[in-house]
This record gives C-alpha cells, structure tokens and sequence, in this order.
C-alpha cells in the first residue's frame, strides 16, 4: 500500500475533521475517456492522487508498482472487464487487500452478487450525484485503512508470537540446562560408604524442583545425609534450595560449625535461611551416621518424611514435631539417635509424593507409602522406590505429580 | 414531441464544481471521442452485431453523462438494450436517432466554446 501518500488533510478541515479525510492515491480505470476525465476529476478536486489506466491489464501494472488505497474500476471494458480484473487483485497476496469498487449500471441482485463473489467491494453508479461519489470514496478509503491496520495487528502479532516462541525455546533451553546441573549435584546411586546402597528417584513438578537431598561422607567414620523441600517450586523454589544446598555442603558445615551434628546443623541454617519475605520457607531433616556403631543421629526442621523400615521389624517415622526453618530465630531443634541394623532401609521422601491427591482430593498418606515400602520389603531397594512411585501415581491417576517428588532410599547390607 | 433537453450547461457545469474551463477541456474531448463510439455503433450494426452494438452505445452512454445531455443519453440507452436484446433491426432508426441528437449535443457544445458561458 501506499502508506506515504495517505496523508490526513484534517488541517483543512479543523480539529474535527472525520478521520476519513485523506489524500490517497486512487487508480481509475476506465476506457471511456470522458467519464474518466471527469471522475479523475472530482477525485483530484477532493484532494487525492488519482492514477489512470484505459484497460484492465495496464491497470494491473499500475496496482503492482503504485500499490494504490483504492481502485475504481469500470465493469464494461475491453480485453479485460472489471470483475476479471478485481479477481486478478485478490490472487495477488501484495494487492489482494485493496478496497475496489465497481463502476457499473448494473443494478440487479445477481449482478451485484456476480461483482461481490468476483472481488468488489462496492459499487457505484456512473449516474451517482457527486455528493454519493465523495461518499463512496471515503468509505472506501476508510475500510480500506482499517483492514491495513488489521493487517498490520496481525503481522505484528504474528511477529511478537514467534519472538515469544523464539524466548521460550530459549528459557526452556536455560531451565534444562539448569536442571541437568542441579541433577550432577545429588548423590550417584551406588555405594555411599562401605556396607550401604543409595538408590532413589526424583520426579520435579516442573523442569527444576525446589527439594533436594544429599548422602555424602564426612569422614572416614562418618555419613552425612539431608532432605531438604523448598516451599512452592519451579525455578524461585529451585534456586532457593540450591543455595541451602550449598550451604549443606560437608566442607562448608564442618568449617562453619566444626561437625555434621544434625542439631547444631538445623540451628545454624535457621539463623542462615530466614521465612522470606514473600513468606517462603524450607523444611529439613538432616541425618548422620556413625559408620562403626551404626548410629543414626538426625534432626528435623518440619520435615515429616523420613521412614525407617527395618527387615524384620515395624516401620517408623523418624521424626519428632518442629518448626521449618527460618519460623523462629531462636528455635531449638531436637536430636535424636537409634542404632542402624543390618538390612534396614531408610527412606527420605518429600511431600510431593505422599501429598499426592487422588481424583476427589485425598492425599496418598504416609501410612500409604509405608504399606508400599513394607509390602516390598525383600526386593531391591531401587525396585521398591519404584513400586512407591507407580502406586502414588496410579493413586492420582496420572503420571506428574504436582509438587515434587522424591524419594531417597538408604540400605543397610545384611 | 421530445420533451428531454438536448443538453443542460448548468447541471453540467455542477457536475464540474463550477470550473468552466475544465468543462470546456471535458466538452473538447466529447466532440473528439463521441463520433468514435457512433462509428463504432453503425459499424457493429452494419455487420449485425449486437454485442457489439450494445458496447458501443454503452460506451457512448457513459461518455453522455458529464455532459448532461438527458435526450441522447436516453438514445443511446435505448440502442444499448436493443443490441443487448439482439435486435439489430430495430436498432437501425434508433441509430440513427443517435446520430441526430449527438449533432444536436455537439452543436450546442461548439456554442459554449465559441460564443463562452451565458452571464
């Protein structure tokens, strides 16, 4: 279109001119000479660019190279007739927009029909008075710009939609990357120290998940190991664990406090990792085991999901009622201490999975889990982890969970 | 007795917003283009052909109408629906009806561009 030369004249009219007066750049097609010369006219005496063709084809040449805001074209003229002509505009995705209207004395309904299903999008009577001219004119200019400006919306959403795309694979690309990070910081399933597997499995509700865990060695004599579960999730809740993650580093905790102490752990990262202001928290149950002796000291900050399932006896929860961290600046946080047997599990888990709700609300429950736990007590331990997983999806009656899911498992050789 | 004007200056010269030596621009290229589109007509209508006929007196018709002459534009309606209705035979007086009112339209068109606008 030619955008240029669409210039509001409203100066001629005052501040309250209609936003239909323009100068716009009008093609006339016509072969009668006189008719053209006087309808150029009048269009030129309303303040436009009028552009002339004789015949249907020259005109088509002139639309190509001038793009104008209007075409009125004749219906009767030789080698090309005006609906064939309006035809040929709509095939040409540059012109295909153009308001054109149809010259013609036709007034039957057919006719007019015949004109519209071809391409018109007015007509106007070679008879019309010039009053309905300058009307007809202006309304055409005046649709014509705003099917340009929706044209224009268009393009412009179709360009803000594939930059968003565009981002989006970006920050997709990002948050992979950053979950393949944070997935290189948990522990290898194996063996952590000399007569214990690690097995377990994490489902994050989003691409990053906001709890985390950890089963390290301390020293030669002893084991360190943590879950931790960040309220909320996605990247926020992700990059706040990380940062307590850290903080739970062995070589950190020893030079901050001088020992793994489940306890004296719980106080210092609550003095460290105070309730947010958006009001976010964590939960975490910290664990250590004296290698020779077996002897599991631990310590929970709010975390309820750590279950001890010993071969041969019931189940029990190892955990005692306490704040999360950062409730309480002077919170005191209990620790306490069993003696490890030979073929006991020790389950870490997060609420993600025992909170997993079924189709009418209910949570899956702990006592779900222990069922599944105990019920799978002589399969390996990667298998029962597993099974856990299978159950509390079938539970919700689908695969993702909707805050994340873990479960760490700990075993004790026989 | 035809009661239609052979031409009508001031309604024409309405068409034109007034502008006097536009119209006279306009009735120059009348006189110029009009035996053209008659020639047309009785060449169409010597070989009987209708379509053709009625796209001349089409042509013509058109070219009346900024002049305003309401009686040869009403002739040259006519002739154009006879050769749309395919009736050559008909045509012929017609035709040459078109004939004496385009002399009249053409007369009274060489007034005003000899002798100018009346006061």
């Amino acid at each position: 279109m030619n955008h240029d030369s669409t210039q509001r004249i409203a100066h001629s009219f005052g501040s309250s001119a209609p936003d239909c007066f323009m100068v716009a750049t009008i093609l006339l097609v016509e072969d009668e000479p006189v008719t053209r010369m006087s309808m150029a006219a009048r269009l030129k005496r309303l303040g436009h660019r009028v552009l002339e063709a004789g015949n249907g084809r020259e005109a088509l040449d002139v639309a190509g190279r001038e793009r104008p805001d209007l075409i009125i074209v004749d219906w009767m003229m030789p080698e090309m007739d005006g609906p064939t002509f309006c035809e040929m505009v709509r095939r040409d995705p540059a012109m295909k927009s153009i308001h054109i209207v149809l010259m013609t004395s036709h007034d039957q309904p057919a006719q007019i029909a015949e004109g519209l299903a071809r391409g018109a999008d007015d007509f106007l009577s070679k008879a019309a008075s010039k009053q309905e001219i300058t009307a007809r004119v202006l309304a055409g200019l005046r649709t014509g710009r705003l099917v340009r400006e929706l044209e224009t919306t268009g393009a412009q959403l179709e360009s803000s939609m594939l930059l968003l795309q565009t981002k989006q694979t970006e920050m997709e690309a990002d948050l992979q990357s950053a979950a393949a990070f944070v997935h290189s910081l948990l522990p290898p399933p194996g063996s952590p120290a000399p007569g214990f597997s690690l097995a377990w499995e994490y489902q994050p509700a989003l691409t990053l998940g906001g709890d985390l865990f950890g089963v390290a060695a301390i020293d030669a004599d002893h084991l360190g190991l943590y879950i931790l579960d960040a309220s909320g999730h996605g990247v926020a809740a992700a990059l706040r664990s990380a940062s307590l993650m850290t903080f739970l580093r062995v070589e950190n905790i020893l030079q901050l406090i001088g020992s793994y102490d489940p306890a004296t752990v719980l106080r210092e990262a609550n003095r460290q990792f105070p309730l947010s202001a958006e009001g976010e928290y964590f939960t975490l149950w910290v664990g250590q085991i004296h290698l020779p002796t077996r002897t599991l000291s631990y310590a929970s900050a709010g975390h309820h999901g750590v279950l001890l399932s010993p071969a041969e006896r019931p189940s029990r929860w190892l955990t005692r009622p306490s704040s999360p961290l950062g409730f309480d600046q002077a919170a005191v946080f209990a620790g306490d201490q069993i003696t490890l047997q030979p073929a006991d599990r020790l389950f870490l888990l997060s609420d993600g999975i025992y909170e997993a709700p079924s189709t009418t609300g209910e949570p899956w429950g702990r006592w779900r889990f222990q069922q599944a736990v105990e019920a799978q007590q002589h399969v390996p331990l990667a298998a029962t982890i597993a099974h856990c997983f299978t159950e509390a999806r079938r539970w919700q009656a689908q695969s993702d969970f909707l805050d994340d899911a873990a479960v760490v498992g700990l075993e004790l050789s026989v | 007795m035809d009661t239609l004007a052979v031409f009508v200056l001031s309604e024409a010269l309405d068409l034109a917003d007034g502008d006097r030596e536009f119209f006279l621009s306009l009735a120059n290229l009348f006189l110029q283009e009009s035996p053209k589109e008659l020639a047309a007509a009785r060449a169409a209508l010597a070989r009987q052909d209708c379509r053709g006929l009625a796209a001349a007196a089409h042509k013509l018709k058109g070219s009346v109408l900024p002049i305003c002459a309401p009686r040869l534009f009403e002739r040259a309606q006519r002739l154009e629906l006879l050769g749309r209705q395919g009736d050559c035979a008909e045509a012929e007086p017609v035709c040459a009806d078109v004939e004496r009112c385009l002399a009249e339209v053409h007369a009274a068109l060489r007034d005003v561009i000899a002798g100018g606008f009346p006061s």
